[in-house]
């Protein structure tokens, strides 16, 4: 009980600071906007915004706004991405794409307006069991994390690349462990954190200091993206909006067991290592079509089924980041983004994180999930106005706003060109179904592993049974271990033979 | 429907193929690198260097040689599938002509812009251009305007890259001339076929404006470093903001 008291006063301090200043408003509702037209865009992602927040406001203020402004962004643009869902049959964003399925249906049969009043009323009660969740877990997990060593850190890090690789890759698992060693690999470039050894500088005293964080994000999740938007699309028509979007308080009662449901799946589906919005909506669209009463309507416009998608997308925000905090490994795409933020700022999320900056982004979490609620409801008619913009007017613009962000981050002209050589190579990394995430967490823990790692064996003096001679370095080392061992033939095949002799 | 399904795995058995021997030379390329860093305890200036469970090149070894298996287990997924045998058919490389055009254009405009124009022309009217080239050039996706707006960034960032080479160079004002009338022609022509399409017709404004907004923004509201300040717009503004518009309120 003390506990729970102690963490709501905490958090009641922290949530009176932001409330007070004035300041935070400003930020918050210029970035819930920019948020939500950046995922009512399709061809926009949630993670591009937070990317190109990242490198626009990353180091420019002070961390404490910064943080308004990347959170409440991606807020607004997990939720903004239910737009073209319901209006165009487009998802916004990949977290959107099982809020189309229902969605469509529901606006073209003329209930487009409650729709979207029940999407974000459930957005925004999402939103808070994903932050409630945090402010939760990531004390107890805090607690358990004092006692993370080295051995630990580094057989996370790998466990956070390597599970990212298994789950989000779309054609063989094998390619998203590629892409996360890729990553790895570029974090090897510059000095050494340990002996100031230089690898792979090729006598260039830019690559000195290694790759650096934002450039990679840039080219890594917004050139890929450019290039592929700049295509002629027919923009579908945007079906026409009826009915009230205030949504009346019976039908959000009838809903709330399923509303409940989808935010505790998402923000458990969040939690693990760079798992994005997109699974967590499928997932609980998945849960809710097995254990809801009207899972044979699911696909043809029911409104459980657009909750279920849409509810555990933004409470995977939450979820998302309690890897980050805890354990510095991002829970997912967009949390990469944001780690990247916390990078430049000489802020290195883990154990050691300062609890105000915990409590500050529990705070940010809520009152970016009020706006967009209040957003969503009353101004709803701009954001479907924005649906009518073709991608190929906004993306040149996204474009310039990479360069200048990259740019402005420290390395110059450099940074760009590391920036478009990334971009070009996430591209063909993309076309050939190679997951981009786990290369940017690649890259982003790969100091992290490389120092914990050596650090181990030196502690050791060179005996590789550290990694497995603690508790939870055990346990680790074991989930690692069987992640791999999952996806070789011999031990898939045996385990459907024992399945099979029990069925 | 499976048919389709079939087609695009081949088509990606067949990238694989190809993108399974780029990872194993880049993968034997880094090894061979990573033997320049001591590994077995070197000597550096007189002071004996790590063990090697604690050298440098301890983690990218087995990083590499985790990319060289990998990529060989992928190579034999992709030969097994005949990936090997699609590889340099139509089916392997998966493009058609007009997507390989679009693809050549943006990335002739892109590196242009990024490795000629950023660093030389002042950023406003770079930016102007590059915005002006990609919504005439790809808005309608005829092939005709994709090369008339590749062309248009190609001839400024060229002659930059190549006018102005060294960075000592840099401040010189003849490429921001002509990028200017690049840019005022393209977005003549832009405005000919905007009776049919209406966003070419607020094109010139976002144009303009983007950029404009943006590194102001950047400059003076976060006071962040820009691309080349020396910039024949940019010069203009920054001077007037510190000498005719701050004073206003500073005094």
């Amino acid at each position: 009980m003390d506990f729970v008291l102690m963490q709501l006063s905490g958090f009641g301090g922290a949530f009176m600071d932001l409330v007070l200043d004035p300041l935070t408003y400003a930020y918050l509702i210029i970035s819930v906007f920019l948020g939500i037209t950046f995922g009512a865009l399709p061809g926009l992602t949630a993670t591009l915004a937070v990317t190109i927040l990242t490198g626009f406001f990353g180091n420019k203020i002070p961390l404490d706004y910064s943080l308004i402004a990347l959170l409440g962004a991606y807020v607004g643009a997990i939720y903004g991405g239910s737009y073209p869902s319901i209006l165009l049959n487009i998802p916004g964003t990949a977290a959107s794409a099982a809020t189309a399925m229902d969605g469509y249906p529901l606006a073209k049969a003329g209930r487009g307006g409650e729709a979207l009043g029940l999407t974000t009323t459930a957005s925004f009660i999402g939103t808070l069991i994903g932050t409630i969740a945090l402010l939760v877990f990531v004390w107890l997990l805090l607690l358990l994390s004092q006692n993370i060593a080295s051995p630990e850190k580094a057989l996370l890090a790998l466990f956070g690349i390597l599970l990212s690789g298994t789950l989000m890759s779309e054609d063989l698992v094998i390619k998203g462990w590629i892409s996360g060693l890729i990553g790895l690999a570029m974090a090897m470039v510059g000095l050494d954190p340990l002996l100031s050894e230089p690898r792979y500088t090729f006598g260039w005293s830019y690559m000195l200091s290694g790759f650096q964080v934002v450039p990679v994000l840039m080219g890594a999740f917004a050139v890929p993206q450019i290039i592929e938007g700049m295509r002629h699309m027919e923009m579908g028509k945007v079906v026409q909006l009826k009915g009230r979007i205030l949504p009346n308080l019976k039908s959000v009662r009838r809903y709330l067991p399923t509303i409940t449901r989808s935010g505790v799946i998402g923000t458990g589906v969040g939690a693990l290592p760079g798992v994005g919005e997109d699974v967590a909506g499928w997932v609980s669209y998945g849960v809710g079509k097995t254990v809801s009463k009207e899972g044979n309507k699911f696909g043809k416009g029911s409104l459980e089924g657009l909750l279920s998608s849409e509810t555990a997308n933004n409470a995977c925000i939450g979820g998302a980041l309690i890897p980050l905090l805890v354990l510095g490994i991002p829970g997912s795409p967009p949390a990469a983004a944001l780690m990247g933020a916390f990078k430049i700022n000489n802020i290195i999320p883990g154990p050691t994180i300062d609890p105000a900056i915990i409590l500050r982004v529990v705070a940010i979490m809520v009152l970016a999930s009020l706006t967009m609620f209040i957003m969503g409801l009353f101004t709803a008619r701009i954001f479907i106005k924005i649906l009518a913009i073709p991608q190929v007017v906004f993306l040149p613009i996204v474009m310039v706003l990479t360069t200048i962000g990259s740019f402005s981050v420290g390395g110059g002209i450099n940074d760009l060109y590391l920036m478009l050589g990334v971009g070009f190579v996430a591209y063909f990394m993309n076309l050939m179904k190679y997951p981009i995430a786990p290369l940017v967490i690649g890259v982003i823990l790969g100091g992290l592993f490389d120092e914990t790692f050596r650090r181990s064996l030196l502690i050791s003096g060179g005996d590789l049974a550290v990694f497995a001679s603690r508790p939870i370095a055990a346990i680790l080392l074991a989930l690692n271990l069987a992640l791999i061992a999952a996806q070789v033939p011999v031990v898939k095949r045996a385990f459907g033979r024992l399945r099979g002799r029990k069925v | 429907m499976d048919s389709k399904q079939d087609d695009q795995t081949a088509t990606l058995r067949a990238r694989d193929f190809w993108g399974a021997l780029v990872l194993i030379g880049l993968s034997l390329f880094f090894l061979w690198r990573t033997m320049d860093i001591p590994l077995w305890g070197g000597n550096r200036a007189g002071v004996s260097a790590a063990a090697w469970y604690n050298s440098a090149a301890i983690v990218p070894l087995g990083i590499f040689a985790g990319l060289l298996v990998l990529s060989i287990v992928l190579l034999v997924i992709s030969v097994r599938s005949g990936g090997a045998r699609a590889a340099l058919s139509a089916v392997g490389i998966g493009w058609n002509g007009d997507e390989a055009w679009r693809f050549v254009t943006l990335a002739i405009i892109l590196f242009f812009y990024v490795a000629g124009l950023v660093p030389r022309v002042d950023f406003i009217l770079c930016s102007g251009l590059l915005i002006t080239a990609l919504t005439y050039g790809y808005h309608r996706g005829h092939r005709s305007r994709m090369s008339i707006a590749a062309a248009a960034v190609a001839l400024c960032g060229a002659y930059a890259l190549l006018r102005h080479l060294p960075q000592a160079q840099w401040a010189a004002h003849d490429d921001d001339w002509l990028t200017l009338l690049i840019w005022l022609a393209l977005s003549g022509v832009a405005l000919t076929h905007s009776r049919r399409d209406r966003f070419l017709k607020i094109l010139p404004v976002i144009s303009v404006l983007a950029p404009l907004l943006l590194v102001c923004a950047m400059a003076f509201g976060f006071r962040q470093n820009v691309p080349n300040r020396g910039g024949l717009l940019f010069k203009q503004i920054e001077y007037h903001y510190f000498v005719t518009i701050r004073p206003i309120w500073r005094t």
